[in-house]
């Protein structure tokens, strides 16, 4: 999908898990030399990075920022890092695909590449919490009204629809601590997006995990098919289903292949 | 009717002065109470024993025992919407990560976090991708997820002492 845009995406060697916020919960320190560490690779690289997890860019997009602010933190992460070798300079930013999208490539350059029509289909997206918040931190559209992931479901034809409590977390963070309770939280969304639209569009791995999974083990059945963002779009562009692996979603995917 | 015996909190009043040290716990003393946190918290919603408004005072008593004892910390999910709209800006969900950091110092971890940590040692990710993984990639004509230089991981976590902190052990690289 990124090379039907003209994006060539590489992988940075070596990199790893940031620890996400369970790093940060644990030793402060370490999550950020975590962070810090797969951002000097990106530096030496010479490229920015571009994740497609929310918590990710939460993550790395915080760590990048207080480390290129605070000449103290800086001092004592690369204290650490000096053991690898490797030196945080600050010299790359960090973005999340949907943010690229807007930012790098354009939603007018988006509208004009695409070649077949979602008109007619309602689409509930869920943005998740880290492609917003914290916004003082983020610094990507507005966290209590966004409109950028919105915006790229409306150019395929289809229509991004509101629904209350949109921007509620999946709880997916919950799974280890209360499964019960995080897989309450995911399914109570997922019946609002039922009575509200045809699908639901994730912009993060996790998010689009928790909305499958909770739906396939809970008691009754809800059939919401959750499709991710780049899978949509990717249609929209003119690739095919087996391309876009749309064949692994686990839930029935029939309301989009009307359209193919 | 008998009457219940009052409870009995232990304060500490030094507690406050070592958080506010913390980033992110710096301004938990700006709190006015309002409850605007627990009232948009999706946890607290559904958890009676969830409560942010409540964890900031608790904080600020110095109730560690009430703090750490249980699950109750370790429910945020970090959605950062009481970060949003405190209008205090106390920061409440960095807040509560910086109390966890404080909880596992004194030896409570959570024993999903420790799992998970434990991951990040042996296999640089938190969720370990597997040949499984990889092979469902090589069918999508992909390339195997980049290899993790455990080497760097387990350096970071025995110069920062994490491997001490948790108890965990590491690969040897
Ligand atoms: S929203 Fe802010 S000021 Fe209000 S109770 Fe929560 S932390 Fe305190
Ligand atoms: S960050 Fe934590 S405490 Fe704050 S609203 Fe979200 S779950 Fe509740």
């Amino acid at each position: 999908m990124a090379e039907a845009l003209g994006v060539e995406l590489v992988d940075m060697k070596g990199s790893g898990c940031c620890g996400t916020t369970y790093m940060e919960s644990i030793d402060h320190k370490t999550g950020l030399a975590m962070a810090a560490r797969n951002i000097c690779i990106a530096e030496e690289m010479g490229l920015d990075i571009v994740t497609l997890c929310n918590g990710c860019f939460e993550v790395l997009t915080k760590v990048n920022k207080i480390l290129k602010e605070e000449k103290k933190l800086r001092d004592e992460v690369n204290g650490v890092l000096i053991e690898l070798n490797r030196e945080f300079k600050g010299t790359v930013e960090v973005k999340h695909f949907v943010k690229m999208l807007v930012e790098d490539v354009g939603i007018d350059k988006i509208e004009g590449l695409i070649k077949r029509s979602f008109k007619g289909l309602k689409v509930a997206v869920h943005p998740g919490c880290h492609l917003l918040r914290p916004s003082d931190i983020m610094e990507f559209d507005d966290p209590e009204v966004p409109i950028f992931f919105d915006s790229l479901i409306n150019v395929t034809g289809a229509q991004s629809v509101n629904y209350p409590n949109k921007l509620e977390c999946c709880a997916a963070a919950l799974l280890a601590v209360r499964e019960e309770l995080a897989s309450k939280i995911a399914l109570e969304k997922v019946a609002t997006v039922k009575k509200y639209a045809d699908i639901m569009v994730t912009s993060c791995p996790f998010c689009y995990l928790q909305y499958e999974t909770s739906q396939i083990t809970a008691s009754e059945s809800y059939d919401v098919s959750v499709i991710h963002l780049p899978q949509l779009l990717g249609l929209a562009l003119g690739l095919n289903y087996e391309e876009l692996a749309l064949y692994e979603n686990r839930i029935d995917t029939s309301k989009i292949k009307e359209f193919l | 009717m008998q009457k219940e015996a009052p409870k009995i909190f232990k304060v500490d009043p030094k507690f406050k002065h070592e958080l506010l040290k913390i980033t992110g716990a710096e301004k938990i003393m700006l709190c006015f109470q309002c409850g605007t946190c627990t009232a948009d918290c999706p946890v607290a919603l559904r958890v009676n024993e969830f409560r942010p408004r409540q964890i900031v005072e608790d904080a600020r008593l110095g109730l560690k025992e009430t703090l750490f004892s249980g699950d109750t910390l370790w429910l945020c999910t970090g959605c950062y919407t009481c970060y949003e709209r405190c209008p205090q800006d106390v920061k409440v969900t960095d807040m509560i990560a910086a109390l966890r950091t404080l909880a596992v110092k004194e030896g409570y971890i959570h024993p999903s976090f420790r799992m998970l940590i434990d991951s990040m040692a042996k296999n640089g990710y938190i969720y370990e991708i597997t040949d499984f993984e990889n092979e469902l990639r090589a069918d999508m004509g992909l390339p195997a997820a980049p290899k993790v230089n455990l080497d760097e991981v387990s350096k970071i976590m025995k110069k920062t002492g994490l491997n001490k902190l948790t108890g965990i052990t590491m690969e040897e690289g």
